[in-house]
């Protein structure tokens, strides 16, 4: 008989204690990897939805909100800008592209979108691209005849069962304004996916109060210059007016990373607690396992065995403990971070949920050695155990 | 009165073989460090390199290809991983004070490979190490620019000061 077979003798024989430790051990573990996965799941999520333009022109308030609810809908659209504004960067020399958005309600969830053709437009500095699963895209229709035509992103269109030529509205308000489905999207992996895209002048004419207006409302205008250098006078000239901010999304984006990282630093403090505790536990567990069998273990002196096989069986215990532990551990962390993934999706933003970190290893091989650590003084225990005290009759 | 005892011969073998294991070890090092100077790169010179018809000069051109340090505000102009973004003397983002934006030829276009991790600040002034390219190119990315640093890595530059063209008087006999 081996030393590991003994060793997985005596974790059998003991079934509840080791499953509770070698539980304690993949919670430890699952906690950690989840949470260092969706981390970084998160900052990968922002930097591949992030919008290919360089500018984010909207009304003065909150530069975040202003980003995550015209690039990543994940907060309410900010107040509106005239559509003159659109107008004149469109005509800016400086300018190569502008998109004019509109962010307005929602249908079971997906948001209405509503801008032109150039925000499908495959430029040649976009990363991301458009192309359609089913249908066309809609028109950019004159101000005066609105098609109400929409384009479905690709979750948006499975999530609601809606496919081409189906005409739907949300609120009996809208029923006079039904869309009507002429296109959906391929997944594009970004927030795009969870929108519901038409024309402005259908957005303007489903609202009541733009339909009235003589200059149109806007959420945002998208902005490219024609050189990056421009990027910093731009940015100036739109702040210092009194009706619009302009921010970099990538400015935004790395203000938002900023204050992760501090989250993470006090994660990161907290995960070394948990594993101190989960360390501390295995240690307990095995010193009582090891205290309750010193009778066997003298038997097993008595009956031949050697001090260092007696010391080996105990260390084998623990670090088989915490292999097992720490493998169920690495995929329970993956499955949690799976999970999340899809929660955060359903917000709009897209993790990636087979992320692999290569601190993995790190991580299961720290784990085994930390794990047969705690097993050390266990076993040094055993080895110290003298036959003749221990083989004493107990009446 | 006590006599130091003469070192054996095992001692001086050994003597001997970690003096010349140390001078294997740091002669190299200290070669290379002085190889790999990397030459100080400001945007006062970026400025005085551009001649009337926006060509620069062969001067800053000698820099091509070399390692160049230089140091100002970033502006992340391209995706959040900061694998583009430009350097400027003045910051872009500060709205309310200090000095008007400026132009192409005081802003650089950075190109990292590495993952970029830093605190950023738009307030920060950051040094930026890479190998420097002078010239008008065209990216199909990020459009026309004048100069480059490609390969870059970002540091921190605590207590740096940014140089303005005015720090530099333009040579010459004065009056």
């Amino acid at each position: 008989m081996t030393i590991l077979t003994v060793a997985l003798k005596y974790l059998r024989g003991r079934l509840v204690a080791t499953t509770l430790t070698a539980v304690s051990i993949a919670l430890g573990v699952s906690l950690v990897v989840a949470s260092v996965l969706l981390a970084r799941g998160i900052k990968d999520g922002f930097i591949a939805g992030a919008t290919d333009y360089n500018l984010v022109v909207g009304a003065k308030g909150s530069p975040t909100q202003l980003v995550l609810g015209v690039v990543f809908r994940m907060d309410l659209a900010t107040p509106n800008i005239e559509d003159t504004i659109y107008q004149s960067l469109h005509q800016d020399p400086r300018v190569e592209t502008a998109v004019p958005i509109g962010v307005g309600d929602a249908f079971r969830g997906f948001r209405y979108v509503a801008t032109n053709s150039a925000y499908f437009a495959a430029f040649p500095w976009r990363r991301k691209t458009f192309a359609l699963a089913a249908g066309k895209f809609f028109a950019d229709d004159p101000p005066s005849e609105p098609a109400y035509e929409a384009v479905l992103g690709a979750e948006a269109a499975r999530s609601t069962g809606l496919q081409i030529g189906d005409r739907f509205y949300e609120g009996e308000e809208m029923a006079e304004y039904p869309l009507t489905v002429v296109g959906i999207l391929r997944p594009t992996h970004s927030a795009d996916d969870r929108a519901i895209f038409f024309s402005l002048p259908s957005y303007w004419g489903m609202n009541e109060v733009a339909r009235g207006m003589a200059v149109k409302p806007l959420t945002a205008v998208l902005i490219r210059p024609k050189r990056m250098s421009d990027l910093p006078s731009l940015n100036r000239e739109l702040n210092i007016s009194a009706d619009t901010q302009a921010v970099l999304p990538s400015a935004v984006l790395l203000t938002i990373f900023n204050m992760m990282a501090v989250a993470e630093n006090v994660l990161k403090m907290i995960l070394a607690i948990v594993g101190i505790i989960v360390l501390l536990y295995v240690f307990v567990a095995m010193y009582s396992a090891t205290m309750e069998r010193r009778r066997e273990i003298a038997t097993m002196r008595a009956l031949g065995a050697r001090r260092a096989t007696v010391f080996g069986i105990i260390l084998a215990e623990s670090a088989g403990l915490a292999t097992v532990g720490g493998v169920v551990g690495l995929l329970a962390g993956h499955a949690i971070a799976y999970l999340a993934g899809l929660v955060l999706g359903q917000s709009g933003l897209v993790t990636n949920p087979f992320l692999f970190n290569p601190f993995e290893p790190v991580v299961l091989v720290s784990v085994i050695l930390l794990g047969t650590l705690a097993g050390l003084l266990p076993a040094v225990l055993a080895y110290r155990t003298e036959v003749a005290e221990n083989l004493a009759p107990l009446s | 009165m006590r006599h130091c005892r003469r070192p054996t011969r095992l001692v001086r073998e050994f003597r001997a073989s970690l003096a010349a294991g140390l001078l294997l070890i740091f002669v190299p090092l200290a070669a290379r460090a002085g190889s790999e100077e990397i030459e100080r790169l400001t945007f006062a010179q970026l400025v005085d390199s551009i001649r009337a018809d926006s060509a620069v000069t062969e001067t800053i051109k000698s820099y091509n290809g070399k390692q160049v340090a230089i140091q100002g505000f970033i502006v992340p102009a391209g995706a959040p991983d900061l694998s583009f973004f430009l350097l400027s003397r003045v910051s872009a983002l500060g709205n309310y004070c200090c000095e008007a934006p400026v132009g192409q030829d005081e802003t650089v276009y950075v190109f990292t490979t590495k993952e970029v991790n830093i605190t950023y600040d738009p307030l920060r002034i950051f040094r930026i190490v890479g190998v420097f390219e002078a010239g008008m190119r065209t990216d199909a990315t990020y459009g026309p620019s004048l100069f480059r640093i490609h390969d870059a890595r970002v540091e921190e530059a605590f207590g740096a000061k940014v140089f303005k063209t005015a720090d530099f008087p333009a040579p010459g006999p004065k009056p």
